[in-house]
């Protein structure tokens, strides 16, 4: 690594003004667990990072909304997440998924924020929220807009956020009767970033797909909404063959890419099984955990 | 006869052998207080940090280091040029003498030191090392063992074998190959035996490239002084380091100093030279201690285990008797021969597996491409070879509807039959490990074959390894005149225990507490000659050679009782004995022991020999697995691995040496792989490269050594580094042939090859990229 | 402003350092107070060599920048026999032989220091699943796993 300047502002408008619109070198940095792979393998050489960590205020803390929903300060270590009896009472789908997330130190360092704003495909935290249906409150020196997290990936490493705006908190809205599932196939070893992550969200009435929402991630250049999967559950009653179509839709529509944790063609397939194999837990999780 | 006693309390006889001792070194361990090279700092020391090829294959048209030098901080940029200015030869290797210190004209692999940069502070030379700029013609380059066979390209224009070996010899000046060494076998007349066979099988099997992946990264620290040179390493063969290093420098092996703390992980990769020659030039070069660390990245580009093609054919007569068996095996050394041509050679000898065969053809190819070099990996190519005859064993029996463990029985070798070398096998139980293998799976009762989308399949192989030879080991044994022993011996504990097994040998043999001897670090000033720690030697040849030398030293201690007028048989403490003599505490007994075991080389041309090896390594693998058939992934939940080390002299660690040896072969079977395209190493991370978690340890493992005596070993006892790593992926493979019907030929058995296998087999094969 | 001073507890005693802002934790407990048993491996926060507590949490000390470490509590390996006695995580390491080479063991133990205060009393699963991300090359999970199960009973033993 080579020498930058380290701020650490104390307040968001000051963390603003010391962001570059036009200057990529200069970036925002959470707890900084994904940015230092990044600094130590040479590929981001910074000139400033500005630390948010004492930045406080709206970036901290996990808040019960009264309409069941949860708002999460981007600068929430992982490790909150994860222990936290709101977010196992709202959404205890990221409960379950923190466990295989990364690991125990990341979690204790890395944040909400980090996770959505790196763009890496491979995270498990993004394809969870969107399947949650959350969104994130992004602020700027011009003022503050609110956007889907899906929305906000836009492809590999790539978000659309611009240099000079800041994740300040994360929405997820009250989910109501929905059950979700999250499932992580690794290809190497058990702790290995997935070869393929699936995300499910749905609502039924007993065996019948009220709605639900379908998100594929790390074999895709980004967590990314399978919405021919989506259709093929939408009011659909819950059998091996309307699985077997939920997921032939997602593995036809899916761009996926091979690398080293398999081809695009196996990985087509993995898609395939584990549509169907996420719907199945999503119903599992029988409305008792809420 | 005196005894030592007092300071280290009395020890029965018999005491030491056989304890479930924890390490010596344990407390400075879980401490955070043992010394390892990586942790080690010299006053003015300066960090290399070295610029590779980003090419396979070519010729240096120009390196550039204007821009790095310029960069505040950084003290020199060196490249070949500047190292021959102080090795005038710089060319280095066990068995060749062919890998340059830095590359010389030309560049052989992804990764090759091309140019160095010293700095005082790393992250400057690291810096500056971004800022050099090589200009290369490339050359058309080669990666696979096979097409290195007849290719028109050639990794080196001549090949360079060392002096020392003579099986080598007639390799010198060899041009327009990729063959470094050709290694044949032959027992009987194999084509006749093919003529007479009922059935003949021919396979081919491949392995993958994976890598030892130490946690402590090659580091070295060199001191260059006029007086002497002084290298700190994490190396496995400090004498090795000495002998190569002088004879680089032109210097005599007491001018050149080794010293090797404890060693963070070696597995066999740590042979050798690797950084020592490089640290070493920088040194003289700059007049100043000089450390380089490698990161773990750049281990990829250090040394791997050998890819390897095995292309076996076996001729069975009708009754399921393997007759004849020829053996065409492909080693992909990578661009330096390293020890690869030894590999080619002694892991030759037994190709042909633990079977009784008339009729053997064996030859053995050590081939140069273009990627990172290969060496020794924990089995010194062993389990390469067993993965493909143990499978291939199991497909014959499989074909000719012979259950696999009465067609092993038919064939194994038993006690005092010859192996295909012509040597007896004795101390070997390989029946009575595939006994005790098969009792432990139930085999040949009924089995829980799953249901659903999971299959459940088991199946097991046997192996055998001859223990690498002749090599010597020295060792001398200090006992201090308060009787409390001092033991010098080279042999490295790099995790193995070896440092606590001596101590239990001269434990054993003084009758004192193991915990009382002080195993001093290695250090080639004071620790004299081993040959290396490698392929499960030590125990038995250093055992010895420290057994010899504690023997000298109580032979010693009794002329000394009776010196000073101690009736014979009086129990007086060691340190009233020197009080006596010296009239004060004073003086010091030393033993030594020095160990060659027998051997006979092998006849050139038909490699047969009655006396290949002091000792034969045997092992034997069971497994229960479950495939998901929908994605292929493959769960091994249960892992069984009984071998054969003698007498254990510490059963707790003998188990934990099972146990580890097995699970680090789970993991190039299961998944490890170094993924290469166009001679770049695409994963070149732990990120990337994946080892085994505790999650990936099988549910249930169980490790067993069987009952038994190594009749020429010290107390008993044989080395078992390697044994459990080498039945693990062939017992796997078979168990997935019994859960789902289909066959893999090529490591790993990750999840979309079984996935691919299943999809072939339904004839629904899924398409490539 | 590259170079800064931060100030913080190291093992249980207020130091101070001169650190660079692309320097890590790791990098300034080796080079101004000689701690050795954090190390670095991979680099990449998987293996868990380099793990310290700091204020209280493990991170891997190669991801975390020194500058962050100002006004914080940091522990590392050394921390833990200070009285001289080994604490009952190293003791059951050494007694089931949790380690070959012993280059992870400081992480490993400093994990299970951490896992035992979250579950004094873990079964396999929780065991497993808080250590993954620590990796052992000589594979001594086993008996790790038998290490983490006795140093729970040594510790509620000393407790009662």
């Amino acid at each position: 690594m080579t020498p930058f300047e380290l701020l650490e502002p104390v307040s968001i408008k000051e963390a603003l003004g010391l962001l570059d619109p036009d200057d990529p070198s200069i970036r925002p940095v959470g707890g900084g667990t994904a940015l230092m792979l990044m600094m130590k393998a040479g590929v981001f050489r910074p000139t400033r990072l500005i630390s948010l960590r004492r930045v406080g205020g709206r970036l901290s803390g996990i808040k019960a909304g009264r309409d069941g929903g949860l708002t999460i300060g981007a600068m929430t270590p992982l490790a909150a997440l994860e222990h936290s009896a709101d977010v196992a009472r709202v959404a205890p789908v990221i409960t379950r998924a923190m466990r295989r997330l990364s690991n125990v130190r990341v979690r204790n360092v890395a944040t909400v924020g980090g996770a959505i704003a790196h763009g890496d495909p491979h995270m498990d935290l993004p394809p969870v929220l969107i399947a949650l249906g959350a969104s994130v409150t992004v602020i700027s020196p011009t003022g503050e807009r609110t956007i889907k997290v899906e929305d906000v990936l836009t492809g590999y490493y790539e978000t659309a956020l611009e240099k000079n705006e800041l994740i300040a908190e994360l929405t997820i809205p009250a989910q109501g009767a929905r059950r979700s599932a999250y499932i992580k196939f690794t290809a190497g070893s058990f702790e290995d970033w997935p070869a393929l992550g699936v995300a499910v969200s749905l609502e039924a009435d007993g065996d019948t797909v009220r709605s639900a929402t379908v998100v594929a991630s790390a074999a895709t250049a980004k967590a990314v909404r399978l919405t021919g999967a989506e259709g093929a559950l939408k009011g659909a009653r819950i059998d091996d063959k309307t699985l077997a179509r939920a997921g032939d839709a997602g593995a036809q529509e899916a761009e996926v890419i091979s690398d080293v944790r398999g081809s695009a063609p196996y990985k087509r397939e993995l898609i395939r099984v584990h549509v169907g194999r996420a719907v199945r837990q999503a119903l599992a999780q029988n409305g008792a955990t809420h | 006869m005196a005894t030592i006693t007092g300071a280290q309390g009395g020890a029965k006889i018999g005491s030491q052998i056989g304890r479930s001792l924890p390490r010596l070194e344990a407390r400075d361990k879980v401490s955070g207080r043992a010394e390892y090279t990586h942790n080690l700092r010299l006053p003015g020391m300066l960090y290399g940090k070295i610029f590779r090829s980003t090419i396979a294959h070519g010729r240096i048209k120009s390196i550039d280091t204007s821009a790095a030098k310029k960069i505040p901080g950084v003290f020199r940029v060196v490249t070949a040029e500047d190292i021959r200015t102080v090795i005038p030869h710089p060319y280095y290797g066990p068995a060749f003498h062919d890998q340059p210190i830095l590359a010389i004209d030309k560049v052989r692999f992804v990764g090759e030191p091309v140019a160095v940069v010293l700095a005082s502070d790393p992250h400057v030379a690291e810096q500056a090392v971004q800022e050099i700029v090589a200009e290369y013609e490339e050359l058309p380059a080669i990666y696979d063992e096979i097409e290195a066979m007849t290719s028109k390209v050639f990794v080196h224009d001549e090949l360079k074998p060392a002096g020392a070996f003579a099986d080598l010899k007639h390799l010198t000046g060899r041009k327009n190959t990729n063959i470094a060494l050709d290694f044949k076998l032959r027992r009987g007349d194999v084509e006749k035996g093919f003529a007479e066979s009922a059935h003949v099988f021919e396979h081919t099997f491949h392995t993958q490239k994976v890598l030892h992946l130490a946690f402590e990264p090659f580091v070295s620290i060199a001191d260059a002084k006029p007086s002497a040179v002084t290298i700190y390493t994490s190396s496995q063969g400090p004498s090795f380091v000495r002998v190569e290093i002088a004879r680089l420098l032109g210097l005599p092996e007491n001018r050149v100093r080794i010293r090797v703390p404890y060693v963070g992980g070696g597995y066999g990769s740590k042979l050798y030279i690797k950084l020592e020659a490089l640290v070493t030039a920088l040194s003289l070069l700059s007049r100043r201690p000089v450390k380089i660390s490698l990161t773990m990245e750049e281990q990829f580009y250090q040394i791997t285990k050998h890819p390897c093609t095995f292309r076996i054919k076996s001729g069975l007569d009708k009754d399921g008797r393997i007759i004849a068996r020829k053996c065409e095996v492909y080693w992909n050394g990578g661009a330096y021969a390293d020890v690869g041509p030894r590999v080619t050679q002694k892991s030759g000898f037994t190709a042909s597996g633990p079977y009784d065969i008339e009729h053997v053809h064996v030859d053995s190819y050590a081939l140069y491409t273009n990627v990172t070099p290969s060496g020794a990996l924990r089995g010194f190519g062993i389990p390469q070879l067993v993965w493909s005859y143990e499978s291939h064993t199991d497909m014959i029996a499989r074909a000719l509807k012979i259950d696999p463990v009465a067609f092993r029985k038919k064939n194994i070798l038993r006690k005092g039959q010859k192996h295909a070398t012509g040597t007896p096998v004795n101390d070997a139980p390989l029946e009575a490990i595939l006994d005790r293998i098969a009792a432990r799976l139930n085999w040949g009762k009924p089995f829980e074959r799953g249901n659903g989308a999971v299959k459940r399949g088991r199946g097991l192989a046997i192996a055998i390894k001859a223990v690498i030879a002749p090599t010597t080991s020295v060792a001398i044994l200090n006992v201090t005149a308060d009787g409390s022993p001092i033991l010098y011996c080279g042999t490295v504990d790099m995790g193995q225990g070896s440092d606590t097994a001596m101590a239990q040998i001269v434990g054993e043999v003084l009758n004192v507490p193991a915990e009382s001897v002080r195993v001093v670090p290695r250090d080639t000033d004071i620790t004299p000659y081993d040959m290396g720690t490698l392929g499960s030697r030590s125990l038995f040849h250093m055992g010895h050679a420290v057994r010899m030398a504690a023997e000298e030293a109580r032979a010693k201690i009794a002329a000394l009782a009776r010196e000073v007028g101690e009736p014979e048989g009086s129990n007086v403490p060691v340190a009233e004995l020197f009080k006596k003599k010296y009239g004060m505490q004073a003086g010091n007994i030393v033993g030594s022991g020095t160990y060659k075991p027998d051997y006979i080389a092998p006849q050139p041309g038909t490699g047969l020999t009655t006396n290949v090896a002091p000792f034969w390594m045997v092992a034997g693998a069971g497994a229960e697995i479950e495939v998901d058939t929908e994605t292929g992934k493959v769960s091994v939940t249960r892992l069984i691995n009984v071998v054969d080390c003698g007498r254990p002299i510490n059963p707790k660690i003998v188990e934990t040496q099972i146990s580890g040896a097995a699970l680090m072969q789970f993991g190039f079977t299961m998944f490890e792989k170094m993924h290469i395209d166009g001679g770049q190493v695409t994963n070149a991370s732990l990120a990337d490269y994946k080892i085994p978690g505790i999650l990936d340890v099988p549910a249930v493992m169980e490790n067993e050594t069987i009952d038994s005596i190594q009749t020429n070993g010290p107390f008993g006892a044989k080395g078992v580094g390697e044994t459990a790593t080498f039945c693990v992926a062939p017992a796997i493979a078979n168990a997935i042939d019994d859960a789902v019907g289909v066959r893999l030929t090529e490591l790993p058995l990750n999840a979309e090859a079984v996935y691919r296998a299943i999809r072939a087999q339904q004839n629904k094969p899924l398409e490539d990229e | 402003m590259s170079e800064r001073t931060i100030s913080f507890t190291l093992n249980g005693g207020p130091v101070s350092a001169e650190v660079a802002s692309h320097h890590t934790i790791l990098e300034v407990l080796r080079n101004d107070f000689a701690l050795y048993g954090a190390r670095e491996s991979c680099g990449q926060g998987l293996c868990g060599c380099c793990t310290v507590l700091v204020n209280g949490a493990a991170v891997s000390g190669c991801l975390y920048l020194a500058a962050f470490a100002d006004g914080a509590e940091v522990v590392t390996v050394e921390h833990l026999d200070a009285n001289g006695e080994l604490d009952p995580v190293q003791e059951a390491f050494i007694e089931q032989g949790a380690f070959q080479c012993g280059f992870c063991t400081p992480g490993f133990i400093l994990m299970t220091t951490q896992l035992l205060d979250r579950h004094p009393d873990p079964d396999d699963d929780q065991i497993k699943h808080y250590l993954s991300g620590n990796l052992c090359r000589c594979a001594a999970y086993p008996e790790i796993i038998q290490a983490v199960k006795s140093a729970a009973k040594k510790r509620q033993a000393s407790q009662k």
